[in-house]
């Protein structure tokens, strides 16, 4: 069973194919075979993405070797990457009409 | 020494199209003759029975696509012989005309022909039917190749594997059948909001690339005026909660089933395309729907991913179900036709998986049944956009 998939050469973040502990030595399956180790440095539930490496604010993240989202504040190598460092640059910012 | 050219053995019709199957459709096309055509598919089981519940009082737009629809349904590759039921004489005609345009066999009865008799209609039908299916019989496949497919790329109940895997997969099958002169179709507009620029930057002209926006706009103004924000609400607390963190990130799982080929162009609801490659449906999302508006453009093979299952499937075209996620693998074996999660489990590259499916799908293509069709879950629903008079 792989640990994370890494789906383009291009992409900033890796996707937890399981649950993965924090401190964890995860080796990403790329697209051209297994890729260098990253530490985790917080937990990783299945499906969620971790940083390949250290990104700086306004980092334009690729995902599918596309720009999926702008990054709101630094995130460490191994960090989680979620709703909570990673900005669409599409959505509204008004959430649903009415409110 | 070059390999030779992926090949299948399909019916060759008159019309240039090529059949996958040779059905006998028992074809109602007003909601006053569904009961009889359903009767006639319990004498004649080897019939696709296919209805459609609404007739007389569409306006505008549904006027038209229906019209549109059952013309493209009545002369589908698939189907070897067709017989039409409708209520008013009308519309049978219509549909005779379209099968025959392109070659099929096809006989039509109305209510007024059967003097508004349900049995006579019937008895009419079964004749015709039976008869059809004799001649059917006396077809024979023969060796085509792989560029008279025709692709319907479609997704239903997806979850993080299908976007990781599953929807990767389709798109290499889709480049693959492209590759080879084929034609692939990906519909579901909601689901290109996000990812539509990356869509237009794929157009073949700039005019397609102006319409894949106009479209993806459209269907969200059309949202927000019925009260639902698609780019506010996207993705939902569920999507949130599995991993998926932006619009962006959900549609590019979405539309990775269109592979990487040159879009060119967009097409409306069942509307055919007109020339090779791979096309964009502006169409609604729902899959019985969306599948039908590929069905009615040509579609003779439907490639369908699913995440923890989706049973739906064309009556008329195949539909390989395919699932990257092990549990989904492991407990819809029967009814799953192409499984992908040893691309997750690190057994095999997306590559690997590909040129396995991609022999299903040449398989499938030559005869081999699907899940779908043997457990008979196969339907078509043309879709429906405003009120009825």
């Amino acid at each position: 069973m792989l640990d994370a998939i890494v789906i383009d050469p291009a992409d900033h973040v890796g996707t937890a194919l399981r649950d993965l502990p924090a401190a964890a030595a995860v080796v990403p399956r790329g697209p051209a075979g297994a890729m260098l180790p990253v530490v985790l440095v917080e937990p990783i539930a299945v499906g969620h993405k971790f940083a390949l490496m250290e990104l700086a604010v306004g980092v334009e993240l690729r995902k599918y070797g596309e720009v999926i989202g702008v990054t709101t504040v630094p995130i460490a190598a191994g960090g989680h990457v979620h709703v909570h460092n990673l900005a669409s640059r599409r959505a509204r910012s008004v959430g649903r009409v009415g409110v | 020494m070059t390999p030779a050219a992926p090949s299948f053995l399909g019916f060759e019709r008159s019309d240039g199209r090529a059949g996958v199957r040779n059905h006998l459709v028992i074809l109602s096309v007003t909601g006053l003759t569904g009961p009889t055509a359903r009767r006639v598919g319990r004498v004649l089981p080897a019939a696709i029975v296919i209805t459609h519940p609404f007739g007389s009082g569409l306006l505008g737009e549904d006027a038209v696509i229906q019209d549109r629809a059952i013309a493209g349904l009545a002369s589908h590759p698939n189907v070897g012989a067709l017989v039409v039921l409708g209520a008013e004489p009308s519309k049978v005609q219509a549909a005779v005309l379209a099968a025959e345009d392109r070659g099929r066999r096809v006989q039509g009865f109305s209510l007024a022909d059967a003097g508004h008799d349900v049995l006579r209609l019937t008895d009419l039908a079964v004749r015709a039917g039976a008869a059809s299916l004799r001649a059917l019989s006396a077809d024979r496949r023969i060796p085509l190749p792989a560029s008279r497919l025709v692709l319907g790329l479609e997704c239903g109940r997806s979850d993080p594997t299908s976007g990781l895997a599953a929807n990767p997969l389709v798109g290499r099958l889709a480049d693959r059948v492209l590759g080879q002169g084929g034609i692939a179709m990906i519909g579901e507009t909601t689901e290109w909001l996000g990812a539509e620029h990356l869509l237009a930057r794929r157009a073949r002209t700039p005019e397609v690339a102006e319409a894949i926006l106009d479209a993806a706009g459209r269907r969200e103004a059309q949202a927000l005026a019925a009260g639902l924000d698609l780019t506010g609400s996207n993705p939902s607390e569920t999507n949130v909660r599995a991993g998926l963190t932006t619009i962006e990130e959900k549609s590019l799982g979405a539309i990775a089933k269109s592979g990487r080929a040159p879009i060119e162009g967009v097409l409306t609801y069942a509307e055919a395309p007109t020339a090779p490659g791979l096309w964009v449906m502006d169409a609604p999302a729902y899959a019985p729907e969306s599948v039908t508006g590929f069905t009615a453009a040509g579609a003779n093979l439907v490639l369908f991913t699913t995440g923890v299952g989706n049973g739906y499937v064309s009556a008329l075209a195949p539909t390989l179900k395919i699932s990257a996620n092990a549990a989904t693998v492991a407990r819809l074996d029967l009814q799953l036709d192409i499984a992908a999660d040893g691309v997750l489990a690190g057994e095999e590259t997306l590559d690997v998986a590909a040129d396995r499916a991609f022999e299903t799908l040449l398989d499938v293509a030559s005869g081999t049944l699907t899940f779908g069709e043997i457990l008979g879950e196969g339907d078509e629903v043309i879709a429906r956009f405003r009120a009825s008079l």
